[in-house]
């Protein structure tokens, strides 16, 4: 049969951003395919280089549309540490209470994300509406749903009143039974598992040689997880647990995905239960002494590092972002081949790629 | 019998119905999915609009069976429906004509192959091999489980049938399997969701009508409209005795009344069910449901019935 090349992107109904694909077809089997990036491309790194240490911490939320407060925090950590200012504690936990709340949107968008290209409208349409209780904690807090600006260099700007503390407690209790929903929806329904099981299996030896983190990691039993192996943000003092699964398939990935949002919750209701009083913020100098720092976190994505190096001046010399989905961008093509044309949307949601985190 | 054709119960009320169905299915699909769903007089909207559209073909296609490939499609659909007794009340019937609709019905899915492999374009192309991939998957359970009901009843004319079960009993009542079996096959003919292959969005964009833009495509969506109105009817008709009983008003709301429960069912199951893969469909058609079919004909054979 005669080979042909389908384009998917950079304007694709299976692409929610910016992103190319020329995939060669063998009749409905992928044989080949090349990936083009840059799409959205802004010259973060650089840019950040020519503003203020404190300019620098909106500019880095806006690397991703997703996961931007785990941007600004890992900035900040990195920034405080070496000026040496010490965040109170009760700042600490509102950053890891922010974190958290972004780890559950993030998994949920990606539930619905993959649940539409699989055909499932149903489950898009409930995860991104249980998505919303969400939101609206972040925005009833910061005032923004997405970009919520609510780092600063030495603390947060935002705060929790007692009654608010009431409400987002009995908001997340119900998000919580409506995730337990979502999972026995997508538990029960056999064509899910038809489309899911046993598509882009990744063993833990790949992992290891492509350095994937996060979730697609530990769906394929690599136990990773910054909030544990390096604890900051007070981690250390929540109980929650890291899970794992051995499949390595797309299914593994959003059954881990679901059970990660529940443990995300649970520390979300401890940093509500047990909120110390004091202050959120310190102030800290504009101009930040010479050094050099390196700083990772658990974004929802997986392990994200930032490398500062300052030179004395209120402007840094150099920050490097090295974010979670870069890699598993380079596994995409031998994820894509000899597979069938219609599990590509299977494949290229399972691995949660990141397009604005990647390009920066 | 021009008004017969032209207003009940054929064209005119085709289209109402083809609407209503439409913006039915929308709304019920919208409150299972915890949405409020489109207004009443979104679906005749959204046909008048894409009418209005600029109409956009690419360049090197036939232009003249482009333009003929859905206005072919529309027509088979509206002579199918001619054939079809709505609450009792048929156009025109001969002996046979069961296998004229089949035929009928099964026109536009070729159509809409043709339409894919005459648009030039690689998703309409890869669209129009899954729809004929499809085809063959459920077409042959879909007209042996439909060819169960007139085995049963000695007869290939819609009207006979109906009429027939009227005075004994209904189809769905002795072949429980066979209704299951042609409701499978009217969503594969229909390619609504779960068995939308050929237009998975997610994966071939819109499939075989890709490239079709304005007037073509308002009639592409009103053809696959009627045809589900006509599929439900057929399948009342067929398996419920059309619900005929003595009083014409109580026929007709018991006929609105299964024909509104297919249509229920319809949206339930496209609720309910993510897309399954061509290759798992073709197996599903060929491992099970054909097999299933063929034992539906055996069973009414030695219950002495047909032949």
């Amino acid at each position: 049969m005669s080979r042909f090349t389908v384009p998917i992107g950079p304007q694709h109904p299976l692409l929610k951003e910016p992103l190319s694909f020329q995939l060669t077809l063998e009749g409905e089997e992928v044989v080949d395919s090349v990936i083009r990036l840059g799409y959205v491309h802004r010259g973060i790194e650089r840019l950040s280089e020519k503003r203020t240490y404190i300019q620098n911490v909106h500019l880095v939320e806006r690397v991703c549309g997703i996961c931007s407060h785990v941007h600004t925090t890992t900035y900040c950590m990195g920034v405080e540490s070496l000026a040496g200012v010490t965040v109170p504690v009760r700042g600490l936990y509102l950053r890891t209470f922010f974190c958290e709340l972004e780890r559950i949107h993030s998994h949920l968008l990606w539930l619905g994300v993959l649940a539409k290209n699989l055909g499932f409208d149903t489950v898009f349409m409930y995860a991104w509406r249980d998505r919303e209780i969400v939101l609206d904690i972040m925005e009833e807090l910061s005032g923004g749903r997405v970009s919520h600006a609510a780092n600063v260099i030495g603390g947060v700007r935002v705060d929790i009143n007692d009654s608010q503390r009431k409400t987002m407690t009995v908001s997340l209790k119900s998000l919580s039974q409506k995730i337990t929903d979502l999972r026995n929806i997508v538990e029960h329904e056999t064509n899910f598992h038809a489309r899911t099981r046993d598509i882009g299996t990744l063993t833990a030896e790949q992992i290891r040689q492509y350095c994937i983190v996060g979730p697609i990691a530990r769906a394929s039993n690599v136990d990773v997880d910054m909030r544990r192996d390096v604890p900051y943000n007070l981690y250390e003092k929540f109980d929650f647990s890291v899970i794992t699964r051995s499949e390595g398939d797309v299914w593994a990935r959003t059954t881990l995905r679901i059970q990660e949002a529940q443990e995300s919750i649970k520390i979300c209701l401890q940093i509500l239960d047990s909120l110390p009083p004091g202050a959120v913020a310190v102030r800290a100098k504009r101009r930040v002494p010479p050094g050099e720092v390196i700083c990772r976190s658990e974004a929802p994505r997986g392990e994200l590092l930032y490398y500062i190096q300052s030179d004395g001046s209120d402007r840094p010399a150099r920050i490097k972002i090295r974010t979670p989905t870069l890699p598993s961008l380079a596994i995409l093509p031998d994820l894509l081949r000899g597979i069938n044309m219609a599990d590509v949307s299977a494949v290229v949601s399972g691995v949660d790629l990141c397009i604005a985190c990647v390009d920066r | 019998m021009s008004f017969k054709v032209l207003v009940f119960p054929g064209f005119g009320f085709l289209f109402c119905l083809a609407m209503l169905a439409e913006w039915i299915d929308r709304r019920m699909i919208a409150r299972f999915q915890g949405r409020v769903g489109p207004p009443v007089f979104q679906p005749l909207a959204d046909f008048i609009k894409l009418l209005g559209k600029e109409d956009l073909l690419p360049t090197g296609v036939n232009e003249k069976l482009m333009a003929a490939l859905p206005l072919i499609s529309l027509a088979a659909c509206l002579t199918a429906g001619m054939y079809i007794p709505v609450a009792g009340v048929s156009v025109n019937n001969f002996e046979g004509d069961l296998i004229v609709v089949l035929f009928l019905l099964s026109l536009p899915s070729l159509l809409y192959f043709l339409a894919g492999w005459s648009s030039i374009g690689i998703y309409s192309i890869l669209g129009g091999n899954r729809a004929l991939l499809q085809f063959f998957s459920y077409e042959v359970p879909f007209l042996l489980a439909l060819s169960g009901p007139a085995i049963l009843n000695s007869s290939w004319n819609i009207t006979d049938i109906m009429v027939n079960q009227s005075t004994s009993i209904w189809a769905i009542f002795v072949l429980p399997v066979g209704f299951m079996l042609a409701f499978f096959g009217l969503i594969g003919k229909l390619k609504r969701d779960p068995l939308d292959i050929p237009k998975a969005q997610s994966e071939i964009v819109a499939g075989p009508l890709t490239e079709f833009s304005g007037r073509k495509l308002a009639i592409w969506h009103l053809a696959n409209q009627i045809q589900t109105v006509v599929g439900i009817f057929l399948l009342v008709d067929t398996y419920f005795g059309g619900g005929v009983i003595e009083s014409r008003l109580a026929t007709f709301l018991l006929f609105s009344f299964l024909a509104l429960l297919i249509l229920v069912s319809l949206s339930v199951m496209s609720a309910m069910y993510a897309r399954l893969r061509i290759d798992q469909l073709a197996r599903l058609g060929w491992k099970r449901l054909i097999p299933l079919s063929l034992l539906q004909i055996a069973f009414i054979v030695w219950m002495g019935k047909g032949f």
